[in-house]
């Protein structure tokens, strides 16, 4: 039927790379006009730089993206062929009204010499009517609530008229009842004609929105399926990388008294949740994006203060909000984003691996001991192996890995009895990926307690004594490594059931 | 980047402030031979730039923790104004002396709170206090120089212990403390690691707030001390006489930034910076440049200077 005509969205030979990391190795993807197609697939699986390149926002290393037909080129080129995209974020400028977000990049209507903001006015009123009709105008969309923010970003990318239409988690913050609204919205859209990417961590929307799915795995779509022709367990599989070879489970550890105890505890988007940890033993906790992995290490750490709960370390309740009484309790916590939340990037390597253990390198009156300083240099770069000129080297010339290593070299300087860490084999090369998890290993043995969070399942399986599954924030579920694999910790991760 | 120092050419790692200072001394030295290098030039130009290096090296700490405080000026001028006020009351110089510096504490500790406490910008909060500062020192004088302060408070200004001016003396104990306590304490380790990266700080458990509460009780103490130092040296305080020293105090740290390798403030630079900025107006002064143009002339090599360090630190 649509054979003759080109398709509104076509990709071929797409391939990217950041440095020499592969993210996208040869991508093709096709969207005929009035389609909706889901892109699914794991955490690091390619998604966000597959919809970057898509918005023209980066420029692949390879391939080419063609909208009807014609290619593109950057941002401007690829508003002009008509991409459209509403980001996760959704792109408002929280000081700003709706009208003037609506009207952001865009020139007003005019009168005459001047800009005629009533006009303007009745026409965001107009194109907010069917998405949220009781949006306030005149307020700082700051303080509106999260389905009228998305009606204001999703009016804003319609009022485009997108040839292609991306959407990033457009759901994420809504309630099932906006969430039929804005299905609503779309399948108007694909009567339009319009072709729409959908990006999604939730199953449901999948089979119900969906007429295709289009699943991203190691870099590549392995499947492009349409719903009827499949069901939610069969995408999770899809989804889990099946590699041959993976790790034996490990002999189960012996587990000692509990040295983490986690009650009630309860952030923003997070608990309450409850959990123990013991002795010896490493906890893998697995999740989508936004399950709220991260910010339950942040409240077990102190970098975030917590509504309600309890932490106690070594049977004493720790002083929440403040990473300084958590470490002074033994609770050390390495966080997701190396250059956001670890490294000084003006510092040197010594000042760096120095820097969680000041108070101990230093003498009475606050004065740095050069002779610690440069004694915990060599104990931490020969136990983690890390390649440094010296100490003095700026800490920005290493590779990650050996950064992600100074970071846990400063980290066990305060010899910490619970180890919380977020991502740490992310962005690293291999050997300092196996020397990374070599390390919890043997931390867990001298008895420590370690809670790792990880995108990457099959890490999780090898290291984990168990793997906690959060779902929007709840505890969903606790596996044994040994009686799971990735398919069903994922299904678990995408709310399936037991 | 990740060549090392020591491959770069000579030239290169003499760029910036360092290379400026050469340049000025050599120009000023050729076109004044007689008067410039005379000892007595030069002693008069390090007595003139002391006051400032005190601001200066104040202002380095809370600019290593990567916020700005634009009250030192006014807190300089108040202080001077406290403690003339204080020593015509009859106080002691000693009494006098120490409440204009806890003045300059508890400023410091105002503009501490509300930058790192109550999270208003450093350009707001120190910026409200440096009006405030301004109009009570206009209130405690009204608008006029207070005279007649007693000579053993001018002995602080003026004196020459050994030859060499009190305040040249008093300038490099500044200099040395802070160095000392920028690059050899924990303190130091910790106002450097906030300014590089305040998040990172934060997870690595040191507290946030406290570090640049304690960098601005630094520098109200220094503007304060500065303040004091310049009352004794004209022998008057006047409600604005320490204005000046905020927008030089910054320019200095700005133009020592150009001399440091890991870019980021440090006391060396910083008082490199005052040297070039007080070599400036003295050999123009010498070489009977009109003051206004002088003025011009700075503000060209604060920009020159500034785009130079910018420039470096895209590289790196």
């Amino acid at each position: 039927m649509k054979v003759a005509k080109s398709p509104a969205l076509r990709v071929t030979g797409l391939r990217h790379a950041y440095g020499r990391h592969i993210v996208l190795d040869g991508v093709d993807l096709e969207i005929p006009e009035g389609e909706v197609h889901a892109l699914l697939g794991e955490n690091g699986a390619g998604k966000s730089t597959l919809i970057k390149i898509v918005s023209g926002a980066l420029r692949p290393s390879a391939g080419k993206v063609e909208v009807h037909g014609r290619g593109l080129a950057g941002v401007a080129g690829a508003r002009g062929a008509g991409v459209v995209t509403v980001h996760q974020n959704l792109g408002l400028v929280d000081d700003l009204d709706a009208m003037e977000n609506m009207y952001l990049g865009r020139p007003y209507p005019r009168r005459g010499l001047f800009t005629d903001r009533a006009a303007a006015r009745r026409h965001t009123a107009d194109a907010l009517a069917a998405l949220a009709p009781s949006t306030p105008l005149d307020v700082p969309v700051r303080l509106l609530s999260p389905v009228q923010r998305t009606a204001i970003a999703l009016a804003r990318a319609l009022e485009q008229e997108p040839a292609v239409l991306i959407l990033d988690e457009p759901t994420a913050s809504l309630t099932a009842h906006e969430t039929e609204v804005l299905f609503g919205v779309v399948r108007e859209l694909r009567e339009r004609g319009t072709a729409i990417i959908y990006v999604t961590h939730r199953m449901a929307e999948v089979f119900e929105l969906c007429d295709r799915v289009v699943v991203l795995r190691d870099r590549r779509v392995v499947a492009r399926v349409r719903p009827a022709e499949t069901d939610p367990d069969a995408l999770v599989a899809l989804m889990t990388a099946t590699e041959a070879g993976q790790a034996p489970p490990r002999p189960p550890r012996p587990a000692g008294e509990v040295v983490l105890g986690v009650d009630g505890l309860t952030g923003h988007r997070v608990g309450p949740i409850s959990f123990e940890v013991a002795r010896g033993q490493v906890v893998g906790v697995a999740g989508l994006g936004g399950s709220g992995r991260s910010e339950l290490l942040r409240l077990i750490g102190g970098v975030q203060r917590s509504r309600a709960g309890q932490v106690r370390c070594g049977g004493r309740a720790v002083r929440p909000g403040s990473t300084r009484a958590a470490l002074t309790a033994g609770i050390a916590l390495v966080g997701e984003d190396r250059q956001r939340h670890s490294i000084v990037a003006s510092g040197s390597v010594r000042e760096n691996l120095s820097l969680g253990s000041l108070t101990a390198l230093s003498g009475g009156a606050g004065l740095m001991r050069r002779r610690r300083e440069l004694a915990l240099y060599e104990e931490m770069t020969t136990l983690l192996q890390i390649r440094a000129a010296g100490p003095e080297q700026p800490i920005g010339e290493l590779s990650g890995g050996n950064q992600q290593k100074v970071v846990l070299g400063r980290v066990l300087a305060t010899r910490p009895q619970v180890l919380l860490l977020d991502e740490p084999t992310a962005g690293v090369d291999v050997a300092a990926k196996q020397a990374i998890r070599s390390l919890i290993g043997d931390l867990a043995a001298r008895g420590a307690g370690v809670v790792v969070v990880s995108s990457d399942l099959g890490e999780l399986l090898s290291l984990a004594d168990r793997i906690l599954v959060l779902v929007d924030g709840r505890l969903a579920a606790d596996l044994d490594p040994r009686e799971a694999d990735e398919y069903t910790v994922l299904r678990r991760c995408y709310g399936g059931s037991a | 980047m990740t060549t090392d120092a020591g491959a770069r050419p000579a030239l290169r790692r003499l760029s910036g402030a360092p290379l400026g200072l050469l340049a000025l001394i050599a120009l000023f030295t050729i076109l004044r031979p007689t008067v410039f290098p005379d000892p007595g030039n030069l002693s008069n130009l390090l007595e003139h730039i002391a006051v400032l290096a005190i601001v200066a090296c104040a202002q380095t700490v809370v600019m290593a923790v990567a916020d700005f405080d634009l009250s030192v000026g006014a807190t300089a001028s108040f202080s001077g104004v406290i403690a003339a006020q204080l020593l015509i009351a009859g106080w002691p110089t000693i009494a006098a002396v120490a409440a204009a510096i806890a003045t300059g504490v508890v400023i410091g500790l105002v503009n501490g709170w509300l930058v790192a406490y109550l999270n208003l910008s450093a350009f707001v909060a120190t910026l409200a206090t440096m009006t405030a500062l301004a109009g009570g020192s206009l209130l405690l004088t009204d608008g006029s120089t207070i005279f007649g302060l007693p000579g053993d408070f001018l002995l602080l200004g003026q004196g020459r212990p050994l030859g060499v001016p009190a305040v040249v003396l008093i300038a490099i104990t500044v200099g040395a403390v802070i160095w000392f306590l920028l690059s050899r304490t924990a303190q130091g380790r910790r106002w450097h690691a906030v300014g590089g990266n305040a998040e990172a700080a934060a997870y690595a458990g040191i507290d946030v707030g406290r570090t640049r509460l304690l960098a601005f009780v630094v520098s109200g103490a220094g503007a304060a001390l500065a303040g004091l130092l310049l009352a004794s040296r004209l022998a008057s305080a006047h409600p604005t006489a320490g204005d000046p020293l905020m927008l030089t105090s910054i320019a200095a740290v700005f133009i020592g930034l150009t001399a440091a390798q890991a870019a980021r403030p440090g006391v060396v630079g910083t008082l490199l910076g005052v040297v070039v900025l007080g070599v400036l107006d003295n050999g123009l002064n010498l070489l009977d440049v009109n003051p206004y143009v002088q003025q011009i002339l700075t503000g060209l090599i604060i920009v020159v200077s500034v785009g130079l360090s910018r420039r470096r630190g895209r590289r790196s």
